[in-house]
């Protein structure tokens, strides 16, 4: 019976699997390092199931941005920190309570809220082509224009946000 | 439109500056640029959007009808005063180019977020406000409660937008749409029959802008943030940013999710009411202005929330157009006050005006009228504004947030009556006038003036959008 399943769905159980792992292993390893490279396990979990949805371009882009780029720079952070060793000050009793009601409450919710989702997947209609380059571009420079373009006005911001913060004080 | 590309390119040009060395021109230009923006604001007043878009190749993203471009006028308006006033402070600051392109490009990000059509400008309006805004929170670099606001704000905010991605995501999985009018209709012909998931979107997406405009239980990081950050960073963040901020929360849930009304009102009267309490008292407790001033910021908020929980369609826009523009110059006029005082009393506390009726009779009645007018007084524009909210609340079946309004106003009374005590009935060491240079004193005259006018003709506003 077992064999009756496609493959491509043992691989999104199995890809789920290790990103919902890793995912829990960032917030659990006591060492930042540990966490940045689980982070990037993540990361690549995530990239296959892009892969899965037949979005190569996207899967490409966020290992070579997020895997790549920023954690590379995440890792160069914490190791010019240097925070190996346990500084962060330890929160009481009342407040840990506080935040795993508050999460436990949430997660109640979301996942309640799943409910009925199953039947809606059949509904959509099945675009395969969509992750490719071609309809990429096509929707991002037509449809999709002003905030592909406005997008510059939040880099160029971050940009110069990130100059002002770092340059020193000259009169 | 033009208006947004006018202040886009204005945040270019000054960042600009410094490379050209141009920088004495950049304040004429900037002022120039706003007004130049706001009259061309209004030349696309009252566009017929049955005719086509005149921007056809923004497909839907973003469209200036009427409601967007009078908060986009608000804003621009408010913006303009603001630069006034904000002169003296980058008279001495060393970074003066990026502040100003820092300033522009939230501008930038605060007149999309009046327009946007889809989630994804929403998204993008809602980044570009707050990633100058954090920098700007934390731009005194020596200072350790800027830096503190700062990161705080960072911190804060990112977590938010996560709330917002993620309300976002689920939204779109059950409708299969970015655009907030698509979504408002498919939400209306499911008639509740939308997968639950979607709610749980609308829910999260509330929780993200309840942050946003900082409404009790989501408000902690406001009171940090606005003492943290110098004075004029503060007075922008409690009037532009909010204004906007506002304007997106209202095309958001008016426009978007209005048929759901049923599944978030509840928690929003919640929101309000909490706020309402929360923050008034808190406020009455304080010893700073400044933090007085960012409490009494969370309770305004929780007024305009009051119109939108209203649900009344487009009959509920006016009044929170009102209120932003009434709240808006008020804290403006009350900010460029304190600005002064603080600067040469060394602190920002109630006592810092002591005996200011003596000294500077103008700028003390002056201040009289925006503590007035943020109090709720009649005869100044904050009266209406919290009259028009209530005769729209009246309609519906939340009567009990109106006692509880009226009550918590009486607090809010108290408190700001502190300010004019401290003013006329003690007297302080000093008898020398306070030093306000001729263009703030200008300023806080005109937006005094401006708060009286509106309060006696607040038809001229209320009835633009009818």
């Amino acid at each position: 019976m077992l064999l009756n399943i496609p493959l491509t769905q043992y691989l999104f159980y199995f890809l789920s699997f290790v990103a919902l792992l890793c995912g829990l292993m960032v917030v659990f390893s006591k060492n930042p390092v540990h966490s940045v490279l689980y982070l990037v396990l993540t990361f690549f979990a995530i990239a296959g199931h892009y892969i899965l949805l037949n979005a190569q371009f996207l899967a490409i882009v966020h290992i070579v941005v997020y895997a790549g780029a920023i954690m590379v720079l995440f890792l160069f952070v914490i190791m010019l920190l240097n925070l190996n060793h346990d500084s962060e000050p330890h929160k009481n009793m009342l407040l840990k309570g506080a935040a795993v009601l508050a999460g436990g409450l949430l997660l109640m919710v979301l996942t309640g809220s799943l409910k009925g989702a199953e039947t809606l997947a059949m509904h959509q209609p099945l675009n395969t082509q969509v992750g490719l380059i071609k309809n990429l571009g096509t929707v991002l420079f037509k449809d999709f224009l002003f905030p592909f373009e406005i997008s510059s006005i939040l880099l160029l911001g971050a940009m110069v946000g990130a100059v002002m913060i770092g340059k020193k004080e000259i009169k | 439109m033009k208006g947004l590309f006018i202040v886009s390119g204005l945040g270019i040009l000054a960042m600009l500056a410094e490379i050209f060395k141009f920088k004495k021109l950049v304040y004429p230009l900037v002022l120039i640029g706003l007004i130049a923006a706001y009259a061309v604001n209004f030349t696309e007043w009252n566009f017929d959007w049955s005719q086509g878009n005149p921007y056809p190749l923004f497909a839907n993203m973003i469209r200036f009808d009427n409601p967007a471009l009078a908060f986009s006028g608000v804003i621009l308006a408010v913006a303009f005063f603001w630069f006034i006033f904000a002169n003296d402070y980058f008279k001495n600051e060393t970074n003066i180019t990026d502040h100003f392109a820092l300033v522009l490009f939230t501008l930038t990000g605060a007149l999309m977020l009046t327009a946007y059509q889809n989630m994804v400008t929403l998204f993008l309006g809602i980044e570009i406000m707050s990633i100058p805004l954090y920098v700007l929170a934390a731009s005194r670099k020596n200072d350790m409660s800027s830096n503190e606001a700062g990161f705080k704000y960072l911190i804060m905010g990112s977590f938010a937008t996560g709330f917002l991605l993620f309300g976002i995501a689920l939204v779109y999985g059950a409708t299969g749409t970015f655009d907030i009018s698509l979504i408002s209709a498919k939400i209306a012909a499911a008639h509740g029959a939308l997968p639950i998931f979607c709610y749980a979107g609308i829910l999260l997406m509330l929780v993200a802008m309840c942050f946003k405009v900082s409404a009790a239980p989501f408000h902690f990081w406001a009171p940090d943030v606005y003492q943290g950050s110098p004075t004029v960073i503060t007075a922008f963040m409690s009037t532009i940013v909010k204004t906007a901020a506002f304007a997106a929360f209202m095309r958001l849930f008016l426009f978007g999710f209005g048929p759901a009304h049923d599944k978030w009102a509840t928690g929003l009267s919640v929101i309000i009411a909490l706020s309402l309490v929360i923050s008034n008292i808190t406020a009455a407790a304080q010893t700073s202005v400044k933090r007085m001033l960012a409490y009494s910021s969370i309770s305004h908020a929780a007024f305009m929330l009051m119109a939108i929980l209203a649900n009344n369609g487009d009959m509920s826009v006016p009044p929170i157009l009102y209120y932003t523009f009434a709240y808006s110059i008020g804290s403006i006029t009350a900010f460029a006050i304190l600005y002064a005082i603080s600067k040469s009393e060394g602190h920002d506390g109630f006592d810092a005006f002591n005996g200011l009726g003596k000294r500077n009779p103008l700028i003390a009645a002056c201040m009289v009228i925006a503590m007035l007018s943020l109090a709720g007084i009649p005869i100044t524009a904050g009266f209406f504004a919290k009259y028009y909210i209530f005769t729209t609340l009246m309609a519906t079946t939340y009567k009990w947030l109106l006692i509880l309004a009226v009550l918590t106003s009486a607090v809010g009374v108290y408190y700001y009556f502190k300010v004019i005590i401290a003013m006329y009935f003690k007297s302080s060491a000093k008898s020398e006038a306070v030093a306000f240079d001729s263009t703030t004193t200008a300023l806080v005259v005109i937006t005094s003036l401006l708060t009286l006018a509106i309060g006696f003709v607040p038809n001229f506003i209320i009835d633009m959008l009818r």
